[in-house]
């Protein structure tokens, strides 16, 4: 029961030529027009089309319109209701969930006789609904187009009627040319066109058909509409598999057939022997051969081997349609429709080897995009620097992660076990930077880090040495002296750093220490004159230069020097800090791994650094010119800040291996993940400052923060182990403990440990006790439960030290301690020996020739333990301070009160 | 979503009154085997097939016995019988017992959906039991019909008497076909096949239709097949693991159309549109973990969700993440490679980092800001990539990706490897 329309078709098709597809004179309502979809697809169809769209509907949304830049779109309830209101229409298009699709249909067609197309966008529409929906437009005489297409476009009409064909800018796409397009993919409709306007042939008539079970609009219907019309000379015929559209097909001009999906089949099941009847057969091997067959060619066209007739050509690869166009109209005399656009060569707009050196045909160059892409990038490249989205960052973190089947830290993704290979300096740039400093970069963060680590006649060593002497612990000692480091002790050079920063952002230059021609910089300098000169005297400045300029090249750090120069020689102390850090963070912004914001503060948490360094020695060590014994002038060139840390702590040189020993412990500490009382802390002072204006968090804050959380348990556990290790070998006569000729018998003193232990644990178990004392530094919840067992991370370490020829007493008694527990049979296995241990014996170590001299207290063990490990942690803390005022939300810390617990 | 075999089929018949032979699941007793054949003289015996299993008539899959040492045998035969049926496998768990029924008229039907005709037809022979495509043109009759009205006795009829039928059959099965519409077009299906209908001799002699053998397929648009109520389990094996997690995430918007490809490929490749995926399917082959078609515009959150699961399954595995489509359309390229960048970022924060190549082609609305939101998180992550425009052909962005793939199988995961310091 159909209607009676052109052609001979068994059923109805109502359009004669092309041309009639999609016309000026058509007029358009949308069924859900303020729905998502629509609502951004359809004002630009509107426009584009010279305002064809008469009204839209949208059940209860009478009244409201859709703005478009040719008009309101006024909205209705329904079609009765616009139609009432004296609008004319003959095209609907429907952006209907699937449900409705059908409703939509049969309103359209029952309240409108003059509907001649319906254009269906929805995907999804069930087959029962399509093959109803159709026998319903056959019936009236309606073109039926979609479901899950994209609707017509005609470039000669300047029409696009339905969906997004040509995207938000459709005159890219649709160029007016000869060919016309009929395609499965709404995508490659576009795509398509694209393409051909490579070699110079642009189109008519688009048609994307969807690729439902019933195409609506199908190949034969396109191909007699294509051959009465005039202006199209060839078709373009996008196939997939599935279904005999494209069967016995003909055309009285060429056609190129592209069929695409092979591999396809594979993913299909057929259902039973009526799959074969009506739905397989019709695979892309069967429709090539349909399309061979027409064309009378043997093989596909491909550049290499291009086969093709007059009739046509068959490709599988769209990127050779324009190619097989171009060959095929040239047999049937016909040129291009204009000069080709542009190529369809690999053309790379974004790259990053990441520092890998990739074979030459996989390296391919970035190159600037075409218009208008490349003004967007060129517009993105002057956002300098990493641009973070701010996200809830409690319980989270961008900086640090423990790896749960390891049990190893890391930070900025690298291991905390690689991490302490590296110098403490190194580690405390690298948790701001995310990059670790070269050998140069070393250098000048050791001036930087050193030249503020004297605290001598400052506010925060008074402070420090006020809360000391009443009895506080070594965090509660540094967090009083770092509330005295405020922004405006550092304003200067962080104005500094901010002025080199607006004066070189957009400069060519990515490497500070490679020579750079900065005269352009030098000449709009002066505004930023305030920050990069000294406002009086600054004696520090030329020698702090001096050293600088050893160190070897940075164009910052020569820039300010030529500044003041050129400006009455003011040299600024400052703004040579500033230049340092902003050569130490320069690759990192350069490579967005940190915003610009982060460069600038990285001169404040420098100052913070030194302080915390500097104010955990006791006043007594500082004097004017030097810190314990060692002259100013001698320690802020020549030392790192790892061995001034050292000598800071203890009052005295390290040996060699002291010295790795140190560095390596400083390493350990320095993460366990965000969910660390520490970084809790510290992330939660940043919460609370609100770090969506970054401007106001106060870093200082942020590190007492992370110095309130940690407490005698947590940082000052250390010494728990130390206290134990001191109880087994006080009074041994152990002098040295890198001794191995200590004549000590370490299994005999293990198994009495052990024995001893066991007696007190079956004591202990007998009066119903099972919150007995537990030994320091063995056994691990994840390391555990093999014959033998290991911390992977205590392996690594000794591992470490064993090829330095370091040895430690203490290591080696806690793995004989292990040992006899499990002989004494108070353990099942042998435990591992911790990560805390090696924490705890290499710190004994150190001090354990003074503790046996007498030069130091048990307290002071303690109090160096506890020190040691706010070192070590600052680092960690640095990065998560960083991280989350560079990424986190306000108060974005805080826990909802539906989930916290009332338990009194 | 497809039914095989009468043990489900006999159900489904009986909501429309069709008779049926009586079929009995794998829980039979011995006795109740050697009952059923003392009833019915002889049994078939049949796999227990859950989802699609293609065509299985000459794949030897059915046992004709008539006595319980036979059945025993063919029960142990069939009971994890494996069929192929192209590329695919499938492997029973179970088998049916179905009484025999004397006849000696066998008869094809079927109700599906033409391409050709563009409406549903019905096809019908009463040289039926075969393999229905060998039969010639002559010997059966495919009858379109409209869809408001449905299948009609006249249609079977006129096809019958065309056919040449006995006249015998015409009167029982114009009676009985037409109620099979009824199943079809009520409960969503887009095939509907009872192969063979034996047509058992009665009362007086007349002539019933017995449905000796079912499959139907489903459309999955379609919620009507809901009503049937039938166990998820019966369409599991028609869905990996992957498959199912992701298509709980189907609306019809589309964006969760995924198949596993390979599960031991090493190209992730997340595609946008159709044209795309059948291109991206094609040439991949059996590099590529999954076959996707995200396109659509699919919202944040959504393709956030997909991205997580996709690559919770495939990265691990992978060499390559492949992010590929045409020049969109409509969907918005920023909020999909927002989505993607953070599910990737994500990944690397939940599993740590692990060797990845990321090589990109699109185009569409705001491409521009999409490849750069992804660009400084995968410099973030440091992990090396190249981003194609649309105005690179997309075949051979693809075959950059396979050479990629190809270096990282060759050292290049290595390399990349020391370089994120895994």
């Amino acid at each position: 029961m159909h209607k009676k329309g052109v052609g001979d078709f068994p059923f109805y098709c109502g359009i004669n030529s092309l041309s009639e597809l999609a016309t000026k004179d058509d007029r358009v309502v949308v069924l859900n027009i303020l729905g998502k979809e629509s609502s951004g697809v359809t004002p630009i169809s509107n426009d584009y089309s010279g305002g064809n769209i008469v009204f839209g509907t949208g059940p209860g949304k009478s009244g409201k319109s859709l703005m478009t830049k040719s008009g309101k779109i006024p909205v209705y309830n329904s079609i009765r209701e616009g139609l009432d209101a004296g609008h004319k229409f003959n095209t609907v298009v429907i952006y209907l969930p699937p449900s409705g699709v059908k409703d939509g249909i049969a309103e359209a067609v029952k309240e409108n006789p003059d509907l001649t197309k319906a254009i269906i966008l929805t995907e999804k529409v069930s087959v029962k609904d399509s093959r109803v929906m159709r026998a319903i437009c056959q019936a009236n005489g309606v073109d039926l187009f979609g479901g899950n297409c994209l609707g017509l476009a005609d470039a000669w009409n300047h029409v696009r009627l339905g969906g997004a064909l040509g995207g938000n800018a459709p005159e890219e796409s649709l160029v007016k040319g000869t060919v016309a397009l009929f395609s499965n993919s709404g995508n490659f409709t576009t795509t398509i066109a694209v393409y051909l306007t490579t070699a110079g042939w642009g189109t008519t008539t688009s048609v994307s058909s969807g690729k439902d079970v019933y195409i609506q609009y199908g190949a034969k219907e396109f191909l007699y509409a294509f051959d009465n019309d005039d202006r199209s000379k060839v078709a373009v015929m996008y196939s997939e598999p599935g279904g005999y559209y494209e069967y016995g097909l003909k055309s009285d001009k060429p056609i190129v057939a592209c069929v695409v999906g092979r591999w396809k089949a594979r993913l299909s099941k057929a259902c039973g022997h009526a799959g074969s009847l009506a739905g397989s057969g019709d695979d892309a091997l069967a429709k090539e051969q349909w399309f061979m067959d027409y064309f009378g060619v043997d093989g596909i066209y491909t550049p290499q081997k291009p086969i093709f007739s007059k009739k046509g050509a068959l490709v599988t690869n769209i990127a050779h349609i324009p190619e097989a166009v171009s060959k095929v109209m040239e047999l049937n005399g016909q040129k291009p429709d204009f000069e080709p656009k542009g190529s369809l060569a690999l053309k790379s707009w974004f790259g990053n080897n990441q520092g890998l050196s990739l074979p030459p045909e996989l390296d391919i160059p970035v190159v600037e995009a075409a218009n208008p892409y490349n003004e967007q990038i060129e517009a993105l490249n002057k956002m300098v620097g990493a641009q973070h989205r701010r996200e809830t960052l409690k319980d989270a973190s961008g900086a640090s992660m423990m790896d749960p089947k390891t049990q190893v830290s890391k930070i900025h993704s690298t291991s905390i076990l690689d991490a302490s290979l590296k110098t403490f300096e190194a580690n405390l740039v690298f948790a701001l930077t995310r990059v670790y400093p070269c050998e140069y970069g070393e250098k000048i963060a050791n001036l930087a880090l050193n030249m503020y680590v004297n605290q001598h006649g400052q506010p925060t060593l008074a402070a420090a040495q006020a809360a000391r002497e009443n009895g506080n612990s070594p965090n509660t000692v540094v967090s009083s002296a770092v509330a005295i480091c405020g922004k405006k002790m550092v304003q200067k050079a962080m104005d500094a750093s901010n002025a080199l920063l607006e004066l070189f952002q957009f400069s060519k230059m990515n490497d500070p220490r490679e020579k750079f021609d900065y005269a352009e910089q030098l000449k709009s300098a002066d505004k930023y004159k305030d920050a990069l000169l000294a406002d009086g005297e600054d004696h520090c400045a030329e020698k702090l230069a001096t050293c600088l300029n050893s160190a070897g090249h940075s164009v910052f750090v020569q820039f300010v020097q030529d500044y003041a120069k050129a400006n009455g020689g003011k040299l600024s102390t400052d703004a040579l800090f500033a230049a340092v850090w902003t050569t130490l963070g320069w690759e990192a912004l350069r490579t967005k791994k940190i915003s610009k914001g982060t460069l600038g503060r990285l001169p404040w948490y420098s100052r913070i650094y030194s302080t915390i360094v500097g104010v955990s020695a006791p006043a007594e060590r500082f004097t004017e010119d030097s810190i314990a014994g060692v002259k100013l002038e001698e320690l802020i060139p020549n030392y790192s800040f790892t061995k001034t840390a050292f000598v800071t702590l203890l009052g005295r040189q390290p040996s060699e291996s002291e010295f790795y020993e140190f560095q390596v412990l400083l390493g350990l500490i320095i993460t366990n993940g965000p969910g660390t009382i520490s970084a809790q802390g510290c992330k939660g002072a940043v919460s609370a400052d609100g770090p969506e204006q970054p401007q106001r968090v106060q870093l200082n804050k942020a590190f007492i923060g992370f110095l309130t959380h940690t407490g005698f348990a947590h940082g000052g556990n250390g010494y728990e182990a130390a206290a134990f290790l001191i109880e087994n070998f006080k009074g041994k006569g152990l002098k040295n403990a890198a001794d191995t000729g200590h004549g000590l018998d370490l299994g005999a003193m293990a198994m009495e440990v052990a024995n001893n232990y066991s007696d007190y644990k079956k004591k202990q178990k007998a009066i119903g006790n099972l919150d007995y004392a537990k030994l320091p530094c063995v056994n691990h919840p994840i390391f555990k439960g093999k014959d033998v067992n290991y911390d992977p991370r205590e392996v690594f370490v000794q591992g470490l030290f064993k090829d330095k020829g370091i040895n430690n007493v203490f290591l080696d008694f806690y793995h004989s301690l292990v040992e006899a527990l499990f002989k004494a049979k108070v353990s099942k296995n042998v435990y591992c020996v911790n990560i805390d241990a090696v924490i705890a014996v290499i710190l004994l170590k150190v001090v354990w020739a003074d503790f046996n001299d007498g030069k130091m207290k048990e307290e002071d063990i303690e109090s160096a333990s506890f020190a040691t490990f706010l070192f070590g942690r600052m680092i960690g803390c640095a990065a998560e301070i960083e991280d989350h005022t560079s990424r986190g939300k306000n108060m974005d810390t805080r826990t909802p009160a539906s989930k916290c617990s009332y338990v009194g | 979503m497809q039914i095989t075999g009468m043990l489900w089929g006999r159900k489904l018949l009986d909501l429309v009154e069709f008779p049926h032979s009586e079929v009995r699941g794998p829980e039979l007793s011995v006795d109740e085997i050697k009952d059923m054949i003392k009833r019915h003289g002889q049994i078939f015996i049949k796999p227990l097939f859950k989802g699609g299993v293609g065509k299985k008539g000459k794949a030897g899959l059915m046992g004709r016995v008539d006595n319980i040492t036979d059945a025993l045998k063919e029960k142990e035969r069939l009971y994890f019988a494996e069929h192929v049926d192209g590329f695919n496998k499938v492997k029973s768990d179970g088998v049916t017992y179905e009484g025999g029924v004397p006849a000696d008229f066998e008869v094809y039907f079927s109700i599906s959906e033409s391409t050709e005709h563009r409406c549903p037809i019905m096809t019908i022979t009463h040289h039926g039991g075969v393999d229905i495509e060998e039969l010639g043109e002559d010997k059966l009759k495919v009858v379109p019909f409209d869809a408001l009205t449905g299948l009609k006795a006249f249609h079977v009829s006129n096809a019958l008497m065309e056919l040449g039928a006995p006249t015998a059959l015409i009167s029982p099965l114009v009676q009985n076909l037409p109620k099979l519409w009824d199943l079809y077009n009520n409960y969503g299906m887009l095939m509907l096949e009872l192969n063979p209908i034996r047509m058992q001799s009665g009362k007086g002699g007349r002539l019933a239709p017995v449905a000796c053998d079912f499959k139907c397929a489903f459309d999955q648009d379609d919620p009507a097949w809901k009503r049937l109520n039938l166990p998820s389990h019966l369409f599991a094996s028609d869905y990996s693991e992957f498959e199912q997690e992701i298509n709980q995430l189907r609306t019809y918007q589309g964006q969760s159309d995924v198949f596993v490809m390979n599960d031991k490929g090493t190209i992730t490749a997340p595609t946008f549109g159709g044209g795309a995926n059948a291109m991206v399917t094609e040439l991949l082959g059996e590099e590529a973990t999954i076959s996707s078609d995200f396109g659509g515009n699919p919202p944040y959150v959504k393709m956030n969700d997909i991205s997580r699961i996709s690559f919770k399954y495939w990265l691990p595995q992978s060499n390559v993440l492949f992010i590929i489509g045409g020049k969109a359309n409509n969907t918005d390229i920023y909020e999909t490679f927002r989505a993607m960048g953070d599910g990737l970022r994500e990944f690397f924060q939940t599993h740590g980092p692990i060797p990845l190549f990321v090589v990109v082609g699109r185009g569409g609305p705001n491409v521009i800001r999409g490849m750069n939101y992804l660009q400084e998180i995968l410099d973030s992550l440091g992990i090396p990539y190249r981003f194609f425009g649309h105005d690179s052909a997309m075949s051979e962005v693809i075959n950059y990706a396979l050479a990629v793939n190809e270096w990282m199988k060759n050292g290049g995961k290595d390399e990349i490897k020391a370089k994120l310091k895994i």
